[in-house]
């Protein structure tokens, strides 16, 4: 019991900001070993924040902090000529290596899927990118709101919204590089089963655009084949949508008609809501506008949590809109454990957000707090890599490797 | 012919709708044979469903085989039909539990536990299994029996209250974003127990939160609340760091570009493209700070410019000087575009009832791997392949239970 399912692993993560650290935090928290690679300046994450009060330390932004546990961390300029014989090192130790740059350049270091391969077989590359490795447009930027609208997504979002007119706004936070992260990850785990029988590694070419189309795909197929719409289209407010309570928002979802039945009684079936027409799907898709105001005005008389256990215990699906202040006090969250604390030596100690899945066999944890900036050199380069301390001491020399820090600066 | 890495690992997909489903399907996609379980109560919804938006004004069914959600969701599965309600039914279950690697379903924590197929009940049968079960709220705690759907688990779990306009209210993604990404983490919890298997032989149960699926993807900003005790709110498109970052206006009816402008350089690049190469130095717009603290004006004075020409002018343009652009791209737009027709983004199929699908293809591309994309299958297509090839039942004995309507045909 308690193993860890990828105990013994190892992996050399070259990557910044999320896609390519979420998908190495992965690993390392099932159990990896996981060896991050920064410039000397250090992943740009670390000027993201979010900050603890303001103070816009790079050891203390929340992007880096959470997207770079249980890995050791290195700076290494890995630019710089002279350098690639520790990265050459790095990759014959490792079984997985995960880099986000630019398509081509890592092949114009000499690191080039094919060279790579040769030195090491069993080695499965991670290339994580806006537009994959190949194509017309493989080599333009893009980023997480780029590529939310490049790949499909943005065009429809909000979804189901009352200001069609406005821009399309994006899904909050980095979800394009977190599910780029999580999708790399399936595609690394499928080849560590494959190499167990053939010893082969391989090269995996994340599209960042393609991880988004994926999304909507389906809705592609219905617009082409069932001939469907594309656009944002208005709220049909109360059966499967978002409203406002007292105190915060809710998303109710009595879509289907024993659902709405079930909502009637709890609203206690008001003269407006009294007619079983309400509870047929056809009579409600149609009329519902009708009787929106009065809907939103009893909700608007409810309070989140009352109502949420309310209807939820009623057995219909509905949800409060949490803030991340509500997501920490959660007691159902709680109960399952979820928030699991990691003690940082210049951060300090913070309940961080845990794994979805509870594995009874091989559970994920955090094995180590997100590193300081090259907080491993010595460790890595000497104890990993067989480097003396002289060599070490003139990498230190050389400026490739940058100094430890110790947090701050 | 190369194999593929899960070649020889079998699934029993127990799911419905698209959370389940696409996880199971993304493992297809990696060589594992999955075999759909439904019953004929309650067939697969999306195998009828005209997905969103809706182009009637009532919800549309179509045939059960024709569904584009359930198409594009199952490809490279089997489905038999097997009636659950039936003793015969859950005792032919368990003989197929017998001969594969795991079972996966998404359905409320109680549902297989009732029909006797829960974990404790399933490693009687095959000590080794791995049961995964991806359910809205997870298996423990008080609010463990709720239902929810997609938005509602990104409202419960932070999502949503940090999506929208920071003067409006709170937004959620599409109805299939978060089902796809929390497949993705289904998918990456099932591979790991997986692995753990093939190493120490042992198997486990594995419980899925779709709820806490949603807050794993925004962890940063959980730790920045949790670090600062403010509670993040909605940016709508804009950066916390960046400007300009956002969506603007394009001529024409509801045409939108994407931009996200992160150096200096960058910035001298578009302001020269819009013929004011002045505003580079401009004091107001000189550095990321400046531009960040008048990011309001800075977005008037783009708009005023994009508003008048095409977004994919733009946005090739912007692409060429290095800037991040792309136009908010609908269906039609996605299916033409160039750049992912090089990539092979899109596949066919055939289709017995449809003709020629051609679909979205999986979010990866890994050298030497070829995966065979194959159609969803037609309800109760491989009744005969599973249960005479696979369980060697007779053909009197599967007559006899087609009779009874255990299997059901």
């Amino acid at each position: 019991m308690n193993g860890r399912a990828l105990e013994g692993i190892r992996v050399v993560e070259c990557a910044t900001m999320v896609s390519g650290p979420y998908c190495g935090k992965l690993l390392g928290d099932m159990g990896a070993d996981v060896i991050k690679i920064e410039p000397p300046g250090g992943d740009p994450s670390r000027a993201c924040g979010p900050f603890p009060n303001g103070d816009k330390d790079p050891e203390k932004s929340a992007l880096f902090l959470y997207n770079n546990t249980s890995k050791r961390g290195v700076t290494l300029d890995i630019g710089k000529p002279e350098r690639r014989d520790a990265l050459e090192r790095l990759l014959r130790w490792a079984d997985i290596f995960i880099e986000n740059y630019p398509p081509d350049y890592f092949a114009s270091l000499g690191f080039g899927w094919d060279a790579v391969h040769r030195m090491n077989r069993g080695l499965v590359y991670v290339s994580l990118t806006p537009y994959g490795r190949t194509g017309p447009r493989a080599s333009i930027k893009g980023d997480e709101l780029t590529i939310t609208h490049g790949g499909g997504v943005g065009y429809v979002l909000p979804a189901r919204s009352v200001d069609i007119d406005r821009a399309p706004v994006k899904l909050g936070g980095c979800q394009v590089g977190y599910h780029g992260g999580l999708t790399a990850a399936v595609a690394v785990m499928g080849l560590l089963m494959g190499r167990m029988k053939t010893g082969e590694g391989h090269l995996i070419d994340i599209s960042l655009q393609q991880v988004m189309l994926t999304l909507v795909g389906p809705f592609i197929a219905s617009a082409r084949y069932h001939q469907t719409t594309w656009h944002r289209v208005p709220d049909r407010p109360p059966a499967t949508g978002r409203m406002e309570t007292s105190d915060g928002y809710i998303v109710l979802g009595a879509a289907d008609d024993h659902h709405f039945r079930a909502f009637r009684e709890v609203m206690g079936k008001p003269e407006w809501a009294a007619s079983d027409e309400w509870d047929d799907m056809r009579w409600r898709t149609n009329h519902l506008m009708d009787i929106a105001p009065q809907m939103e005005a009893w909700m608007k008389r409810q309070k989140k949590n009352d109502i949420y256990h309310r209807v939820a215990g009623a057995g219909i699906p509905i949800g409060p809109v949490n803030t991340a202040e509500d997501v920490m006090n959660s007691p159902q969250y709680a109960a399952r454990g979820y928030f699991t604390p990691v003690d940082h030596p210049a951060a300090g100690e913070y309940r961080y957000a845990g794994w979805p899945y509870r594995m009874t066999a091989s559970p994920p944890h955090v094995s180590r707090p997100a590193p300081l900036l090259g907080q491993h050199n010595e460790e890595v380069f000497r104890h990993v890599l067989g480097y003396s301390p002289d060599e070490v001491a003139r990498l230190q020399d050389a400026q490739a490797i940058g100094q430890a820090s110790g947090g701050g600066a | 012919m190369n194999q593929l890495p899960l070649q020889g690992i079998r699934l029993l997909d127990f799911c419905w709708v698209v959370a389940g489903p696409y996880a199971c399907m993304l493992l297809a996609g990696l060589g594992a044979e999955v075999i759909r379980v439904e019953s004929h109560e309650r067939t697969d919804l999306m195998r009828r469903s005209v997905v969103w938006p809706l182009h009637e004004p009532s919800p549309v069914r179509v045939p059960p085989n024709q569904g584009m959600l359930y198409n594009y969701a199952n490809r490279m599965k089997k489905s038999i039909t097997l009636d659950l309600t039936k003793q015969e039914g859950i005792e032919l279950a368990k003989r197929l539990v017998a001969v594969s690697d795991a079972v996966v379903d998404n359905m409320r924590p109680d549902a297989m536990i009732k029909m006797g197929l829960g974990y404790d009940a399933l490693r009687r049968v095959k000590p080794d299994i791995i049961v995964v079960s991806s359910s809205s709220r997870g298996h423990e705690g008080s609010e463990k029996d709720y239902l929810g759907f997609a938005t509602i688990h990104q409202s419960v779990g932070g999502l949503s209250y940090i999506t929208g306009y920071p003067d409006d209210h709170p937004s959620h993604g599409t109805p299939g974003d978060a089902d796809m990404m929390n497949a993705t983490g289904t998918a990456f919890a099932l591979l790991a127990a997986l692995f753990h298997r093939a190493r120490t032989g042992e198997g486990q149960f594995v419980d899925h939160s779709q709820c806490e699926g949603s807050s794993t993807l925004i962890g940063e900003q959980l730790l920045g609340y949790a670090m600062s005790g403010r509670i993040p709110e909605r940016m709508g498109n804009a950066h916390p760091v960046h400007a300009p970052h956002s969506v603007y206006r394009c001529w024409g009816v509801d045409r939108w570009l994407a931009l996200e402008v992160h150096t200096d350089e960058e910035f001298g690049g578009l302001v020269r493209l819009m013929g004011k190469p002045e505003l580079a130095s401009d004091t107001r717009f000189a550095d990321g700070e400046s531009r960040k603290r008048n990011e309001a004006e800075l977005n008037r004075l783009i708009e005023d410019w994009t508003c008048r020409r095409d977004r994919d002018w733009i946005a090739e343009e912007l692409g060429r000087a290095g800037i991040a652009a792309a136009p908010s791209r609908d269906a039609k737009d996605l299916h033409a575009d160039r750049h992912l027709r090089a990539r092979e983004a899109f596949v066919k199929v055939d289709h017995p009832e449809l003709g020629e699908l051609e679909l979205v293809g999986l979010p990866w591309k890994i050298s030497d791997i070829e995966t065979p994309m194959t159609r969803a299958p037609l309800l109760g297509e491989h009744n005969q392949d599973v249960f005479g090839d696979l369980l060697g039942l007779g053909d009197d004995e599967i007559a006899s239970l087609r009779a009874k309507g255990v299997i059901i045909k």
